[in-house]
């Protein structure tokens, strides 16, 4: 395995130079509310931090706002604006990467020391001390035993103290910016640090990788490394080092589109085979979580984040993707008050207006389930896609929180999904794992 | 057959179970069955004996990291990082001592006499490292100053002991954090940096006599 990109250069359309120049600036800003703190307190001792945190806050989020891309664009179309924010968070905290200074050689040795009570050199036998990656809350080193290339993650301490807090801090600035309600937010929040947290559970994460690569182990051209729980604790993960090229090292290549199409088949498989067989998904699409490895199959690192889809989400928002439901406004109309895109007390002109525009948007979402093939790399899709959600982000309608907290993750997983397929310009047959619907929803 | 070891554990053992030194080395000394003659023979007080379990920690460390196979290419930088955070690990075992020992000092300037021993090993161990790191120019030489680093690594030591002991997060990981964060700064500030532009810009400036009347402050 390994993070050769820093992990979020590419899920966001602009160069690594152009953001962390952004974070530059807004470490200036920053530090210049600490400035601007400090003085008014010279003269006011009794100041508290309040307005110091929203400052940071605030250019911290402006910050972020700038760096949303077409991704971004993309995910916020189901769930409308509350979805910017989290999506923001994710950014950030991966982005916090290029600010952390990596670990010095005596913390790695530590931290060795902390879980297996032995120094790395013991454990295999050759480790290098020098990190050759930093992946999104750690870094990665290349270790060698029993002739064994082995890839092995070092988290960050105090990466999850840092996201709690992190959260705390810009969760006020937010509300008012997006004009919601603290208790309409909440559940999103929640869904958002859940996860985060569950990033930072290395020991999770080893029991996922291996439960999960288990479980596809049966796709064709789909590899994963092998995970060594043995040599995994809370802040170590060991496991295969896998070679091969990264989505855009491949891309250089000017691959052939029957090779495109055979890679972009994989990613296709791997995800709705998760989602309509395991209903639990890599919630992490970012090109920097795949590999191209030099039999030209798919390689798949990083379990960090998966999202479990409960049924009460899972059959309402994939039976949607059957036309035979959306023919069906009764029924369409169930589904959408199932996943709170309607709500019980909305009049009968919003309930008219919703069901327009999310038909139309999840009409759009499930284009490529319609047929049994789909053409990525045409940019009319894209351009209707990028278009209606640049549309809707501006109605006023959309403003306050709808959808279940379920959308975040899905959204994120089922457009980032599309974006690597527009990279690779792959057409991919969609019939292989098919949603399961149901036509008909009990009146609820 | 009493030793050293034996000794300060039973010292430990009966400090930590009773909150307070022994009234007096005969009550100590009757208690773990020896003469008050046996214990000076290992130890003229009881604070002897706890700075010499101080100096102990700190002996340990250093042998063991300098068994470690990568410390022969470790910087400067990177073995001060390597004491602190053994010395860290290894006070761990001893915990409830040293927050006892630390806790009990008076809150002055000095340094206390239970931690003389380990400041002067410490200084001789970063002498050792500063003075590497001078020779391979990792450090900045600078009049006057750079005799005073192992000073600030030593302010640096009492820090992160008084951050250790008040550490409630699981595994002492901010104590980790304060010790990556701090040793670097410090060294940060060894090396060349902006501070040595300006001292040789004042230097320059002060050299000029033309433009120390004209900023006001020429002696004549």
């Amino acid at each position: 395995m390994s993070d050769n990109t820093p992990k979020e250069q590419n899920s966001i359309p602009t160069s690594k130079v152009q953001r962390s120049a952004k974070f530059v600036k807004t470490g200036f800003k920053v530090g210049g509310n600490y400035i601007k703190h400090y003085s008014k307190k010279l003269f006011n001792p009794d100041m508290d931090k309040t307005e110091l945190n929203e400052d940071n806050a605030a250019d911290i989020y402006e910050s972020l706002s700038e760096l949303k891309g077409s991704a971004l664009k993309v995910a916020q179309m189901l769930s409308m604006d509350k979805n910017l924010l989290p999506q923001a968070y994710t950014d950030k905290f991966s982005q916090s990467q290029y600010n952390a200074p990596p670990l010095s050689g005596p913390l790695i040795v530590q931290t060795f020391k902390k879980y297996f009570g032995k120094t790395p050199d013991k454990i295999y036998d050759k480790f290098n001390v020098r990190s050759s990656n930093a992946a999104s809350i750690g870094q990665v080193h290349q270790a060698e035993l029993n002739g064994k290339k082995l890839a092995v993650k070092i988290q960050y301490p105090g990466v999850g103290d840092s996201i709690s807090s992190d959260l705390k801090l810009v969760k006020p600035f937010a509300f008012r910016l997006l004009g919601m309600s603290e208790k309409e937010l909440d559940i999103y929040m929640k869904e958002v640090e859940e996860r985060l947290l569950e990033e930072t559970d290395y020991e999770l994460e080893v029991r996922r990788s291996i439960e999960f690569s288990t479980a596809c182990a049966g796709l064709d051209n789909v590899v994963f490394p092998k995970y060594y729980p043995e040599l995994s604790s809370k802040r170590i993960i060991t496991m295969d080092w896998l070679e091969g090229k990264h989505l855009r090292e491949f891309l250089q290549t000017n691959p052939s589109q029957e090779l495109r199409n055979k890679i972009g088949q994989a990613l296709w498989d791997f995800y709705n085979f998760q989602q309509h067989e395991l209903r639990a998904v890599h919630a992490d699409p970012h090109p920097g979580n795949f590999m191209i490895t030099s039999e030209n199959k798919l390689g798949i690192i990083d379990f960090g984040c998966i999202k479990e889809m409960p049924e009460d989400f899972y059959y309402p928002f994939f039976s949607l993707t059957s036309t035979g439901l959306m023919e069906n406004k009764e029924e369409t109309i169930k589904a959408f008050r199932q996943l709170e895109m309607i709500h019980v007390n909305d009049s009968p002109k919003q309930i008219e207006f919703y069901y327009t525009m999310y038909r139309q948007m999840i009409g759009l979402f499930a284009k490529p389930y319609i047929t049994d093939h789909f053409d990525f790399g045409q940019t009319a899709f894209f351009d209707e896609l990028y278009g209606f959600g640049e549309k809707v982000s501006k109605m006023p309608e959309f403003k306050q929180a709808r959808g279940v907290k379920h959308f975040i993750y899905v959204n994120r997983t089922n457009f980032g999904l599309y974006n690597i397929l527009h990279e690779l310009k792959a057409e991919v047959k969609t019939d292989t794992f098919k949603p399961h619907v149901t036509l008909e929803f009990a009146a609820s | 057959m009493a030793t050293i070891e034996s000794i300060q554990k039973a010292y430990i053992d009966f400090v930590l179970t009773q909150g307070e030194q022994p009234k007096s080395v005969y009550i100590f000394a009757k208690k773990i069955k020896m003469t008050e003659e046996e214990f000076y023979r290992f130890f003229g007080s009881f604070d002897a004996l706890e700075q010499n379990l101080w100096t102990g920690f700190a002996v340990k460390t250093i042998a063991e990291i300098k068994t470690q196979e990568v410390w022969s290419q470790y910087s400067a930088r990177e073995k001060a990082l390597s004491f602190f955070y053994s010395f860290f690990e290894l006070l761990k075992s001893s915990r409830s001592f040293v927050v006892y020992s630390i806790k009990k000092q008076p809150k002055t300037f000095a340094t206390p006499q239970v931690f003389q021993g380990l400041k002067d090993l410490f200084e001789n161990f970063c002498n050792d490292l500063i003075v590497e790191g001078l020779e391979s120019n990792e450090l900045s030489e600078r009049k006057f100053f750079s005799n005073r680093y192992k000073d600030a690594l030593w302010v640096q030591l009492v820090f992160v002991l008084n951050f250790w002991i008040n550490d409630n997060s699981a595994g002492f990981e901010k104590t980790d954090e304060a010790i990556e964060k701090g040793i670097n700064v410090t060294f940060d500030l060894f090396q060349r940096s902006p501070i040595d532009n300006l001292l040789e810009y004042g230097r320059f400036l002060a050299k000029h006599g033309g433009i120390k009347q004209s900023m006001g402050f020429g002696s004549n």
